[in-house]
């Protein structure tokens, strides 16, 4: 295992004595990034921007176009249209430096430091940024499987499945019932669920099915911004949604996607409308076959860097990391991935340091144009990074605040894919 | 949405006095009874509350009533449970309403007269945004 | 499917003398009366003022609401399993107006 003082030292060794390269002449370092998610992405832009014409960077990446996870509830909802959503990497292969392997990365080989892709290519490198996400336990609720997610999908990841939910939602008819089982921590961008089921009370709302019911079963006894969120729901969606702690319904004991069942140790759920299994998650699988994850599944960084506590050639960016008092928010991501290229940079080409902060800033949308928000900025000590400053809504904020909120998220959502995208 | 003016609410002199007019001046020992409710409850508007009160339950040993009492709330006692030989436990559940981080008194009265009570601070906020991992 | 305004969990067959689980959910605003609309008029309260609960027509269960219990109530509390029987679940709220919900328990 590598600790931060090795990689520390690592940092400063690599700097002085320039590009660590094998026996034929590497005239650039290899950087390649694995995922083009809100990390990824805004890690190769960072990159290229930066120091491009000195860098060959690749970024592995399956898709052509890219759905943001983040607003995808505001799809849902009815509020944003599914191509707002949508951003091409073609704009990413342009960049300088930059090429697009439109290929899944299979494996890490970390003796060999390179990547394997699916399609048998080998990527080397001299430094890898791993930002793959998330990857979902099919086994965390009984009786769900990948097979069943087209009939109770998850829409945790974007796409097809956003597509997917918004298909059968809806179809919910008026006085009809969706259950949403919510995930256990740690969980990717933890107030989603919660802005979701916001979202989807409002579009019943705005099609006349105020006799439909939104049962949300939480294996957790609280949740970020509990208090604005059951605010609106009362004043908003009143008798629309029942938040259930375990206190009351337990456990979910099996679902059964062909009959739409959902049991739990309160009621059974019969033939229900819709169901939205969001599970418990890890880190994306090639992280986990590198043996990058901690006992929760998840990869343990350094605060200074984001590297990798158990590889100083890998940082792990977003979601995949444990990333001490940062949420795991896209923002999060994008604030991580510009720090680990700052860093890549610096240990190849222009040592000196600055100081290091991160920063996130999180929108729950809880009506038509109402808006709630949770902020931070991070600074990497020793033990981890810590919150040194955070902001919330009030519950007492006017319509008109709610409504700027909205509009600043409209701006916070450009500039963070335009960090991503340009 | 605005609330009634705080000085129109309960206080732990009003708190005290819904005590006394409840056990009849008679005094309150400390023990038996265990109130259970989350240190920080991130939202007042329902907070998961257990009371449970050690009882056998028989007939001539039992809890008649369990009463929950705020002392920043608009009114002091919130609710009153009836029990009787027939429960089995002294043990009950609900959700609650705090307007404000206070203390929360859970008092059992028993079939033999003598009143018990455990008490315990709850802050009420809004908290940030933590993911637990 | 739809939900029913209060719901109850409990097990359908026990054992004589057995301690049986009981929790029930009640759909009520609890409207407390402290709530002010958006134009400043005081919105009513709106209330569950008890829940009574008999066993083969005796009481075995009591709570009393103030506006001091949150939306939604849930109540969980236990009885001892005597004979077959009935449970009779009554709300009412401060309108008058009564929900009821009849539970079979056997017991062996």
């Amino acid at each position: 295992m590598v600790t931060r003082r090795e990689v520390t030292a690592g940092l400063v060794a690599s700097a002085a004595a320039g590009i660590s390269a094998p026996a034929i002449a590497q005239a650039k370092p290899r950087i390649v990034v694995v995922g083009g998610g809100a990390g990824g992405a805004s890690a190769v832009r960072r990159l290229s921007q930066k120091a491009g014409n000195k860098l060959a960077i690749t970024l592995v990446e399956p898709k052509t176009v890219y759905t943001t996870c983040f607003y995808s509830n505001l799809y849902l909802g009815g509020i944003q249209s599914l191509d707002t959503l949508q951003f091409n990497y073609s704009t990413l292969g342009k960049l300088p430096g930059v090429t697009l392997a439109a290929v899944r990365a299979a494996r890490v080989d970390r003796e060999a430091r390179l990547v394997r892709l699916e399609n048998g290519a080998q990527l080397p490198y001299d430094r890898l940024v791993l930002s793959p996400g998330i990857s979902l336990d099919y086994t965390s609720v009984p009786g769900w499987s990948k097979e069943a997610e087209a009939v109770m999908p998850h829409a945790w990841q974007s796409g097809e499945q956003a597509k997917a939910l918004k298909q059968r939602f809806d179809a919910v008819p008026d006085g009809g019932l969706i259950v949403v089982i919510a995930p256990p921590n740690p969980s990717r961008c933890p107030p989603a669920p919660y802005e979701r089921v916001s979202m989807m009370a409002h579009a019943l709302q705005k099609s006349g099915r105020k006799n439909t019911r939104i049962v949300i079963l939480d294996p957790k006894d609280k949740y970020p911004k509990q208090a604005l969120f059951q605010q609106a729901w009362e004043q908003y969606y009143p008798g629309m949604i029942e938040w259930m702690p375990p206190m009351i319904f337990e456990e979910v004991k099996a679902v059964i996607p062909q009959t739409m069942t959902v049991e739990t140790g309160f009621e059974t759920y019969e033939k229900a409308d819709l169901v939205n299994v969001i599970p418990r998650q890890t880190a994306g699988q090639i992280a986990v076959d590198a043996h990058l994850t901690a006992d929760n599944g998840f990869c343990p960084t350094d605060p200074f860097t984001m590297k990798s506590l158990f590889d100083g050639n890998i940082f792990v960016l977003g979601d995949a990391s444990i990333a001490g008092d940062m949420p795991k928010s896209a923002h999060a991501a994008s604030s991580q991935a510009r720090a680990a290229a700052d860093i890549i940079i610096r240990e190849f080409l222009m040592p000196g340091a600055e100081p290091l902060e991160y920063r996130s800033r999180c929108w729950s949308q809880l009506g038509a144009e109402n808006s709630v928000f949770v902020a931070g900025r991070y600074q990497p000590t020793e033990e981890k990074i810590k919150l040194i400053e955070s902001e919330i809504s009030s519950l007492t904020d006017s319509a008109e605040t709610r409504r700027q909120n909205y509009r600043s998220s409209a701006a916070w959502y450009s500039q963070l894919t335009g960090e991503m995208f340009g | 949405m605005a609330l009634l003016p705080r000085h129109a609410w309960a206080s732990p002199e009003l708190r005290d006095k819904a005590l006394n007019e409840l056990t009849g001046g008679r005094p309150i020992s400390d023990g038996r009874v265990t109130l259970t409710i989350p240190q920080v409850a991130e939202n007042g508007l329902s907070v998961y509350t257990t009371v449970q009160v050690d009882s056998p339950m028989t007939p001539d040993d039992h809890v008649k009533k369990i009463h929950i009492l705020a002392e920043r709330n608009p009114i002091a006692r919130l609710l009153t449970w009836h029990l009787g030989p027939r429960s089995g436990t002294a043990k009950v559940s609900t959700n609650i309403r705090l307007a404000a981080t206070q203390q929360v008194t859970a008092l059992a009265e028993m079939s033999d007269g003598s009143f018990w009570r455990d008490i315990k601070p709850v802050v009420v906020t809004i908290a940030a945004c933590i993911d637990g991992g | 499917m739809a939900l029913a305004t209060a719901r109850v969990s409990m097990p359908k067959e026990v054992g004589k003398g057995d301690i049986v689980e009981i929790k029930t959910l009640i759909r009520h605003r609890m409207e407390t009366g402290y709530r002010v609309d958006s134009v400043g008029k005081k919105i009513a309260r709106h209330i569950v003022k008890l829940l009574t609960v008999t066993y083969d027509g005796e009481e075995i269960f009591r709570m009393d609401f103030t506006q001091g219990v949150a939306a939604n109530p849930f109540v969980a509390f236990t009885t001892v399993a005597t004979q077959t029987g009935e449970l009779v679940f009554v709300w009412v709220d401060d309108k008058g107006e009564e929900v009821r919900v009849v539970k079979e328990l056997t017991v062996a």
